[in-house]
């Protein structure tokens, strides 16, 4: 008779051998998981990043608080969701890449577990465990991570809908719930396709793998040097296609790029060993030989890789300049609007002759009239008397000239598109009131002058306007002269038509106004508490119900405007959270998932430049030589993905001057400083990475 | 050309020292082909390595051409080892990368010699060695003869005074040994090339005009070829490393 174990340890080995093997398994895969995470730290860092990236945007999902901030924000999740599925394909492809990069690292490794017995499934049981077991580290400080992110990007929110932010660490259940899915996703799909490539394996693949090597992608040279030759006119040509603007040239240049760096990359990998090779003189002088090999060495297994990293970065760059774009056109549109409330309407009154005059239509003078009654905009009057304070307000018409000499003039010399076929008019008596409404000093015109209120894009054409022989530059009604006098550029309303004229208007006396026939009506209203969403919504209803909307008629003749300041700053935040956020979203994780590919490349050949440097030490190289080696193989290897994104994204970031209102292209909105912060934002990224890695290599390879 | 001097190699902490050199004491003449031999651990390659300078001496000195190897700074040794020395090692250490032609031509790039003439010198060195078909080709796409043979070229083609060679056989099968220690004797009487060889192998040992015996890091005996034939050199050769108490696979 068999005598009982003595110990609970004895016991589970005896009665549950497939459990004690699980547990060494686990072991194994822990202990392979823990170097795993040390040898490709770069990898593991990217993934808690990640984490906490996808982690803060769904923060903002499911954030009652920052979703209820404006009825804009409702389209938010969407957005979000919709990038984070993209997300979640580049991490996929990333964790995918590097296990699959793992294996073959490690293939020998893991063919050797064969070898002593360990069946496939366990092995792939094994490596998969691993995987997960980084997934999982990975996850928990990543969205831990996430939750300062979050209050990070809440605060920006909070910030744009001008709301005063309060620091408050919270973790979102609904938040970490979906991006474990997400990362659930990620894992399944890398695991899945690993899992088929192990089982698919012998013994002998696994231990020789390592030996593969990639093939050149074409191997004849005329073949390649055609190929070059014509990858770089697809380059010429989609970046031109790019600059157009237009959506089909946009999809066609698109394309383009795609077939010029697969192209370039394909065809330069096998075209610059050649180039040396009849140019033995260039190949031979200090550094050089060391770095066109590792270079050409590192294009000949990697250059598919390469391109589709060269692809990202130009996703990466034409999304942050788009994103800064975006984000400084929703900022000028919302500061654009200087009033509380602006409403206008072509429509100047029903009833009323042509010739009637303003005031009969809209007697506003008339002390036994109400204001709020006898006007065109009554029902605004009223609703904004009853709910809010009303600090200034006033009721005036538009005219319209009888020809559009300036307008003809701007058109001629400068990037203006007319709306109007003439010059817009007000009367120096509205435009006074109106500044002294807004807070501006008060403009001076002298008899027999009338000034100009534009946007200052147009200053200075208009300022060599009344120096200009070719333009009849004075003012002719019914033979008066007027003479050009001062050029005002405060914010006016002028950003689209439907404000104060487009762009620009002429301030005339009133009585010359006055004779000119009456284009529109406008009412402009300044309270002393912002315009709440609610009342904004209330506002419209009035516009919609009494017809000011012109039933979404818009022509020159026909139309209606409304605009509230507070409304506009709202329109500006969740378009930004809608936009630009996402873009950004997405541009870092793809800056940081290539980066990363690339350096794992980099660090994984750590023994082989070791090896080398140590041959050259042997051989007499001296230190400083050797730093220098280093150095240059290591900027080439990181340049040269980037460098093709730049040629494509320079001239795309500074056409947006011509796709776009030259007005919002101005200052620090220039086109030149969206390049610099978009190029200085990515090359920041991208300097940590390569620092890092610069920083272990040569700890690691000049000893 | 060489002068080795009571030299002595210590190795390890206070506690526990391992003396590898003992007092090593000998000369070699220019145009001298030597070869060096010894049990594992006797010693073989810490003098190899005080001679390349990669390793320094605790005592004693090395002169080659007039130049006291141990007073050199770092910089200096780094000039020295890539004007006076030659490398052959028993992995051919050739860098994957680079074609048979660029791991040649590297020896030149590194002591800075005219880009232009680089490939010319690698052409009539690998000329002399029967390897000019191969230039074009990396080091995985040709056999270990060959790759040894480039090693060769590229410790000669920059007109490095003294070859110093570790185990240059060793990853080699017979036929492509013996074709590679009679190019080693054509460099030898030929081009005047100054050889010192560390070897396992009595056969390769008999190639050389003068063997050295390591044992317990002295030099335990020193045998002159002279006008002797080669089988009758190898067979002194292994009678003394019966005497030196090597193992079967030492004398093999």
């Amino acid at each position: 008779m068999l005598s009982k174990p003595n110990t609970p340890d004895c016991a589970i080995r005896t009665a549950n051998p497939d459990r004690q093997k699980n547990s060494l398994s686990l072991k194994i895969s822990f202990r392979n998981a823990r170097r795993q995470a040390k040898d490709y730290l770069v990898y593991f860092v990217t993934i808690v990043m990640a984490a906490a990236l996808i982690y803060s945007f769904n923060g903002l999902v499911f954030s009652k608080e920052l979703l209820e901030l404006s009825v804009r924000m409702a389209y938010l999740p969407a957005m979000i969701v919709f990038a984070s599925v993209v997300v979640v394909c580049i991490i996929g492809w990333l964790v995918n890449y590097t296990t699959g990069f793992m294996l073959s690292r490690r293939s020998r490794e893991l063919g050797t577990y064969m070898l002593i017995g360990l069946e496939p499934k366990q092995v792939t049981g094994l490596f998969m465990k691993e995987n997960l077991i980084i997934g999982i580290a990975a996850f928990v400080p990543g969205t831990l991570m996430g939750s300062l992110l979050f209050q990070a990007l809440r605060a920006i929110l909070l910030t744009l809908f001008g709301i005063s932010y309060h620091f408050r660490l919270s973790f979102s259940p609904k938040a970490g719930g979906l991006t474990l899915v997400y990362f659930v996703l990620i894992y399944l799909f890398a695991q899945l396709k690993c899992r088929k490539r192990i089982r698919s394996m012998k013994i002998h693949d696994l231990i020789y793998y390592e030996k593969i090597n990639e093939d050149e992608v074409i191997q004849k040279s005329s073949r390649r040097r055609r190929i070059f030759v014509i990858s770089i006119v697809f380059g010429i040509m989609g970046t031109l296609l790019l600059m157009v603007g237009s959506t089909i040239p946009s999809f066609a240049g698109a394309a383009c790029i795609i077939v010029f760096l697969y192209g370039f990359f394909i065809s330069f990998s096998s075209g610059v060993p050649a180039w040396f090779e009849s140019r033995p003189e260039k190949k031979y002088r200090r550094q050089t030989l060391l770095v066109f090999r590792t270079l050409s060495a590192k294009l000949a297994s990697m250059g598919i890789v390469m391109a589709t990293i060269s692809l990202l970065f130009t996703a990466v760059l034409i999304s942050l300049g788009l994103g800064m774009l975006f984000s400084r056109m929703f900022h000028f549109r919302a500061e654009q609007c200087c009033f509380d409330l602006f409403v206008s309407d072509t429509d100047i009154g029903v009833g009323f002759a042509e010739t009637d005059s303003f005031e009969q239509r809209i007697d506003c003078t008339d002390a036994n009239t109400d204001i709020t009654a006898a006007g065109k905009f009554r029902e605004y009057a009223d609703y904004l008397h009853t709910n809010l304070s009303v600090a200034d307000e006033l009721q005036y018409p538009l005219y319209l000239s009888e020809d559009g000499v300036l307008t003809d003039y701007l058109e001629a010399n400068t990037r203006y598109s007319s709306f109007y076929a003439a010059d817009m008019v007000m009367k120096y008596s509205d435009y006074a009131a109106l500044r002294a409404m807004l807070g501006y000093p008060q403009a001076v015109m002298e008899p027999g002058q009338y000034l100009v209120h534009c946007m200052p894009w147009l200053k200075n054409a208009i300022e060599k306007y009344s120096l200009s022989a070719e333009y009849d530059t004075s003012v002719i009604y019914t033979k008066e002269k007027l003479a050009q006098g001062n050029v005002y550029t405060e914010i006016f309303n002028q950003y689209l038509w439907g404000g104060n004229g487009y762009n620009f208007i002429l301030i005339l006396p009133d009585d010359v106004a006055g004779k000119y026939a009456m284009h529109s009506i406008c009412y402009a209203v300044m309270t002393d508490e912002e315009i709440q969403e609610e009342q904004y919504y209330d506002l419209r209803e009035i516009f919609y119900r009494t017809g000011t909307s012109h039933t979404g008629i818009f022509d020159v003749e026909n139309y209606g405007t409304i605009e509230a300041r507070s409304q506009k700053k709202r329109a500006e935040a969740s378009e930004v959270a809608m936009f630009v956020f996402p873009l950004y979203y997405l541009a870092l994780i793809l800056t940081m998932t290539t980066v990363t590919i690339l350096t794992i490349h980099q660090l994984s050949e750590m023994s082989r430049y070791r090896q080398q440097f140590t041959l050259l030490r042997k051989f007499g190289m001296e230190p400083r030589e050797m730093v220098k080696a280093l150095r240059a193989q290591f900027a080439v290897y990181y340049a040269m993905p980037a460098v093709p994104p730049l040629f494509i994204t320079v001239p795309f970031i500074l056409n947006f001057e011509n796709i776009v209102e030259p007005e919002i292209m101005t200052g620090t909105g220039g086109a030149l400083m969206i390049l610099a912060v978009t190029l200085g934002l990515f090359a920041a990224v991208y300097a940590v990475y390569i620092l890092s890695a610069y920083t272990g290599l040569k700890r690691n390879v000049l000893v | 050309m060489l002068q080795v001097k009571n030299i002595e190699k210590y190795y390890g902490s206070k506690n526990h020292v391992t003396k590898a050199l003992d007092r090593v004491s000998f000369d070699v003449e220019k145009g001298e082909f030597i070869a060096i031999m010894g049990a594992s651990g006797s010693g073989k390659t810490t003098l190899l390595n005080c001679i390349s300078t990669i390793d320094a001496v605790s005592a004693g000195s090395i002169v080659l051409e007039g130049t006291e190897i141990s007073e050199l700074a770092e910089r200096e040794l780094a000039r020295f080892r890539r004007e006076r020395l030659g490398f052959v090692f028993q992995d051919f250490n050739l860098l994957d990368t680079l074609t048979i032609e660029e791991n040649i031509g590297l020896a030149l790039m590194l002591n800075h010699s005219d880009p232009r003439v680089v490939q010319k010198q690698v052409t009539e060195v690998c000329e002399k060695l029967g390897i000019t078909d191969i230039l074009g080709k990396f080091p995985y796409q040709v056999s270990g003869g060959q790759k040894q043979r480039a090693a060769c070229a590229r410790a000669m083609v920059a007109g490095q005074s003294l070859l110093l060679a570790d185990e240059p056989t060793g990853a080699l099968d017979s036929t492509a040994s013996k074709n590679l220690l009679e190019i080693m004797t054509q460099m030898n009487q030929d081009m005047g090339a100054t050889i010192l060889m560390v070897t396992h192998d009595a056969y390769s040992a008999g190639y050389a005009s003068r063997v050295l015996f390591l044992k317990d890091g002295k030099i335990f005996n020193e045998l002159l070829r002279g006008k002797r034939s080669r089988p009758v050199f190898y067979r002194e050769i292994l009678n003394v490393l019966a005497l030196l108490g090597g193992d079967l696979s030492d004398v093999i």
